[in-house]
């Protein structure tokens, strides 16, 4: 099925569409609304669809102003927030949604310079919002992400707004160009501007879990895995996943669990175990610090409205971008 | 003298038959022994004691202090170590609530218009939980013949003493040194010495500390011979003159001696490479003074430069033998309060500090050496350069490592009475202690004096703290007054005082605050302040949540009279305990243990996690700190 062009392959499925190139291979779901199988060398990246992110794990500050509790809402978001709408366009024009039988007037030799598909999620919100992620591929297999909030009056802060693809199996560890150590909006001061290299998905491990590993600033981070779950590949090499800003520097965190998991453990070892991996992309942090762990905020710049608009974007590295 | 139960719930029973407070020298038989360290005087009673545990002092093993008593059944326990984490007793971790909350009623005695004292309200309660100790032991042939003393370094809470079978004394105050006398009682050859420890008392009361409560020999315990010819206090005054060069040594010894008759005390002065710069001679007496000796271009001591010179008291007899030798390091500093600003050898003084809990996630307060080198070097590279001890005296070591390594200290009394006053949040203080009740004046005087006595001569000491979240009143400015009568070298630091105002002018010298937001700091600096102000607790580091400090470090640019902080706090209190299910070590925090009411983990606000790795907001605190670190 590899192609040899330098144009996308486009298999325009009853369920699916296709975008296969050199080294690459990637399929978004309609039904599952989003990018089911993200292959790089033949390698899954993807577990489960990823989708918005809008919850991080409460944080003892948090716990001890209730913001937890005037945001709860947002958690319920992060975990349910169906997608309700789907818009397909080639090489830059929108074409009607190519699901069976519209893709009946499809061949199987299709081709694109780029093919964009956007993802619309209604918030499970009072009240509601939407939320786009705009996935635009190019023929090199880079993918770039962009995801948009619309602002709705009436709506509790947000914890953070962010883009979370979960990874099957735990990664070996992770390298990035950014700040050191674990940094926020509000406590960013003290990184060191570097490249880092963390071995495993260190979890910090904060008395009672909590939000965690944050990295502000960054330019690009770099996952590598060497597991799969593919029962038809033994293969044990090292195999990587890079994603690199777009416009901004972007957060992130790389850990063998979602917020609500976090959530859910009283103690560290309540934790289940670590087995795939969590990378969430923020595009907006919400900071932890407080004066005391029992009634004060964190600074008014270190929140993040829901009322207003936010948007951000990144890249996800194309399998020949970095020398594979 | 017999030892009786009711000193427990009596406030002004605190101490029965204990030595004074004095300076925590050290002495030695020989100048070998005082440069070498080792100590022929000393013998440690650390280690392996009988031991026999009591739910409550109804079902103790009465009189199992006799050396005829049968305690084939005791068990044994380490020395020094918490009764709780061997095993005995509930670990209990609470906040600013009684441990007894919610269990039983009480009210301290003499408040609500109580004048009986409350009896029975420790002496027969039922959650005051009692631990028998006894140790047989055998002087060493350095104590023999000599009189023998007993240390107990710390002991919470309430400890009774026997030896031979012959009670001894009483003491309370679980932070600090106990010491009785045991020269009457000794014996040749093996002697049993036995210890009682009720875990309550109305001690409790003002020993209210956000922390794990827990019972027991906690420090350590040793036996000290003194020579016939004995430094029992010693006072050092190494202060600066007007021109910040010229150092003024004042010394003063309180001795004591079977005969004073031709007998000398000889002063060495030395600077910190051993060259020997100032000696003097004087007669033995009671009191033995050396004043105003001049250390021309003298190397002060600050936090970069904790520069010590050595000073050393020989003691000789009239035929010129050295009987005992005294060392100790000596810091010139000046700390004045000059146009409402602290200055340290003229400079304004700026505090990067923390507060520290005495922690080990396996031990409890009983911390070790290592601990203590591990926290400074974590000081060093995080830009700390003071610390509160909170909120009671540490382990005397402590305060030589913090003269050695130039960090400034606030040495805080062993006070917290926060549930007496604070309920729910609120300040609801209808039966305060230690308020003015002049039945709770003598005991908290008593714990200022301990402080003040023991830890005198510390150059790193910068400030006397009354102690922590105990409310305002006459009790506590007669603290105050206290270490103004004794030492004006240091300045007095309260918090207290900011939730009762009736006493601003009579407790502290500098405004402290709590948890106060930049703003209202900035409120304060900017109308007409009458102190400068510190933050003694500030930027609660718990969990995840250290963030936005900048604000606070706004503030020193903008104010000479902001002069910083301690972090709230260092160290996370929680304990390495084996999992249940998984056999793998964890750390567990309060409720784990099935205790109630708790604080859950309200005690992980460190800015290391209690196994003493540092947290990620360290990085922050060593930027922000590294940038007022001159």
């Amino acid at each position: 099925m590899a192609t040899t062009t330098t144009k996308l392959h486009v298999i325009y499925g009853d369920t699916t569409l296709g975008l296969v190139g050199e080294h690459f291979h990637y399929i978004f779901n309609y039904d599952r609304g989003g990018l089911e199988s993200l292959q790089q060398y033949g390698k899954e990246w993807l577990y489960r669809t990823p989708k918005p992110a809008f919850w991080r794990a409460t944080t003892d500050n948090d716990r001890g102003n209730h913001f937890s509790a005037h945001a709860a809402m947002w958690l319920g978001a992060d975990l349910f927030s169906p997608c309700t709408d789907i818009e397909v366009a080639v090489n830059g024009r929108v074409i009607t949604l190519p699901v069976a039988p519209e893709n009946n007037r499809y061949s199987d030799h299709e081709t694109a310079d780029t093919v964009s598909l956007t993802f619309t999620y209604t918030t499970t919100t009072v009240p509601a919002t939407m939320v786009e992620v705009v996935y635009t591929v190019d023929a090199t297999g880079q993918l770039t992400i962009q995801e948009n909030y619309t602002g709705q009056p009436g709506l509790p802060e947000l914890p953070a707004l962010g883009f979370q693809l979960i990874a099957p199996t735990m990664a070996s560890g992770f390298s990035y160009q950014g700040l050191s150590g674990e940094t926020y909006p509000d406590r960013m001061a003290g990184g060191i501007p570097g490249t880092y290299t963390v071995d495993g998905l260190p979890v910090t491990p904060y008395l009672v879990p909590q939000e965690n590993g944050m990295h502000m600033q960054t330019q690009q981070v770099t996952v590598t895995r060497q597991t799969t779950l593919n029962n038809a590949d033994p293969d044990q090499q090292a195999f990587s996943l890079t994603v690199q800003q777009a416009d901004e520097p972007f957060a992130f965190s790389c850990l063998p669990y979602t917020a609500a998991e976090l959530e859910n453990a009283t103690h560290q070892e309540e934790l289940p175990p670590a087995r795939r991996t969590v990378l969430t992309i923020y595009g907006a942090v919400r900071g932890v610090g407080g004066i005391d762990s029992w009634g004060a905020d964190v600074e008014p710049e270190y929140h993040i409205s829901a009322e207003t608009g936010h948007s951000f974007s990144f890249k996800i590295a194309g399998p020949d971008e970095l020398n594979h | 003298m017999q030892a009786e139960l009711k000193w427990l719930d009596d406030p002004e029973t605190f101490r029965v038959n204990q030595l004074p407070a004095h300076s925590d020298h050290h002495y030695y038989a020989t100048v070998t022994d005082a440069d070498q360290g080792t100590n022929q005087l000393e013998q440690s009673l650390d280690g392996t004691w009988q031991f026999a545990f009591a739910p409550n002092p109804q079902e103790r093993p009465q009189g199992f202090y006799r050396p005829d008593f049968d305690r084939r059944s005791f068990d044994t326990i380490q020395v020094p170590g918490h009764i709780e984490l061997a095993g005995y007793g509930q670990i209990q971790y609470i906040n600013t609530a009684y441990p007894w909350e919610g269990s039983h009623y009480r009210r301290p005695a003499y408040t609500l218009g109580d004048r009986t004292g409350k009896p029975g309200m420790f002496s027969e309660a039922p959650d005051n939980t009692v631990g028998a100790y006894a140790k047989h032991f055998t002087l060493n042939p350095g104590l023999q013949g000599q009189r023998v003393i007993v240390q107990f370094d710390g002991v919470e809470e309430a400890l009774y003493l026997w030896l031979n079978g012959h009670f001894v004394g009483y003491a309370e105050d679980s932070f600090t040194r106990s010491e009785f006398d045991l020269t009457p009682y000794l014996q040749p050859g093996d002697n049993l010495i036995a210890v009682e420890v009720f875990k309550r008392c109305t001690a409790s009361f003002l020993e209210d500390q956000d922390m794990f409560r827990f019972s027991g020999i906690f420090r350590s315990v040793r036996l000290l011979a003194q020579p016939k010819l004995h430094v029992n206090d010693l006072t050092i005054r190494a202060n600066v003159q007007d021109d910040l060069k010229t150092g003024d040594l004042n010394v003063t010894a309180q001795l004591a001696a079977d005969t004073f008759d031709g007998a000398q005390v000889h002063l060495t002065l030395r600077d910190a490479r051993g060259a020997r710069l100032l000696e003097r001679t004087s007669s033995a007496d009671d009191t033995v003074s050396f004043t105003h000796l001049t250390v021309p271009t003298v190397h002060l001591w600050q936090h970069h430069d904790p520069y010590l010179y050595q000073l050393t008291l020989e003691l000789l007899d009239a035929q010129g033998n050295v009987i005992e030798v005294v060392p100790y390091v000596v810091g010139f500093r000046r700390l004045e309060l000059k146009d409402k600003v602290m200055l340290l050898n003229g400079q304004r003084l700026i505090l990067n500090g923390v507060n520290r809990h005495e922690w080990d996630a396996r031990t409890g307060r009983n911390v070790s050496l290592a601990d203590m080198h591990r926290d400074l070097s974590i000081f060093k590279q995080a830009h700390i350069n003071a610390v509160r001890t909170c909120h009671y005296s540490d382990q005397d070591v402590w305060y030589d490592l913090c003269d050695q390594a130039g960090i400034y200290m606030m040495a805080e009394n062993n006070l917290e009475s926060h549930g007496t006053w604070q309920k729910r949040g609120a300040v609801e203080p209808s039966y305060n202690v230690p308020g003015s009740l002049p039945e709770w004046r003598a005991v908290v005087l008593d714990r200022a004096r301990s402080n003040y006595q023991t830890f005198k001569n510390h150059p790193a000491i910068l400030f006397w703290s009354l102690g922590n979240e105990s409310y305002a009143g006459d009790n506590i400015a007669a603290m105050n007054q206290f270490y103004k009568d004794h030492d004006d070298t240091r300045l007095t630091h309260y918090e207290g005082v900011c939730r009762n105002r009736d006493y601003a002018d009579r407790i502290s010298d500098m405004e402290s605050m709590m948890y106060d937001p930049p703003k209202a700091i900035r409120d304060y600096l900017q109308h007409d302040p009458q102190k400068p102000f510190i933050n003694c607790e500030y930027m609660h580091d718990m969990g995840n949540s250290l963030g936005g400090m900048q604000s606070y470090m706004d503030l020193l640019d903008e104010f000479p009279m902001y002069q910083g902080g301690f972090i709230w706090d260092y160290i996370d209190q929680a304990l390495l305990v084996k999992d249940e299910v998984t056999g793998r070590d964890v750390l567990r925090y309060g409720g784990d243990f099935d205790d109630r009411p708790a604080d859950y983990e309200f005690s992980g606000d460190g800015l290391l996690f209690a196994d003493r790795t540092p947290k990620p907001a360290l990085q922050e605190v060593s930027h922000y700190y590294g940038n007022y670190d001159d």
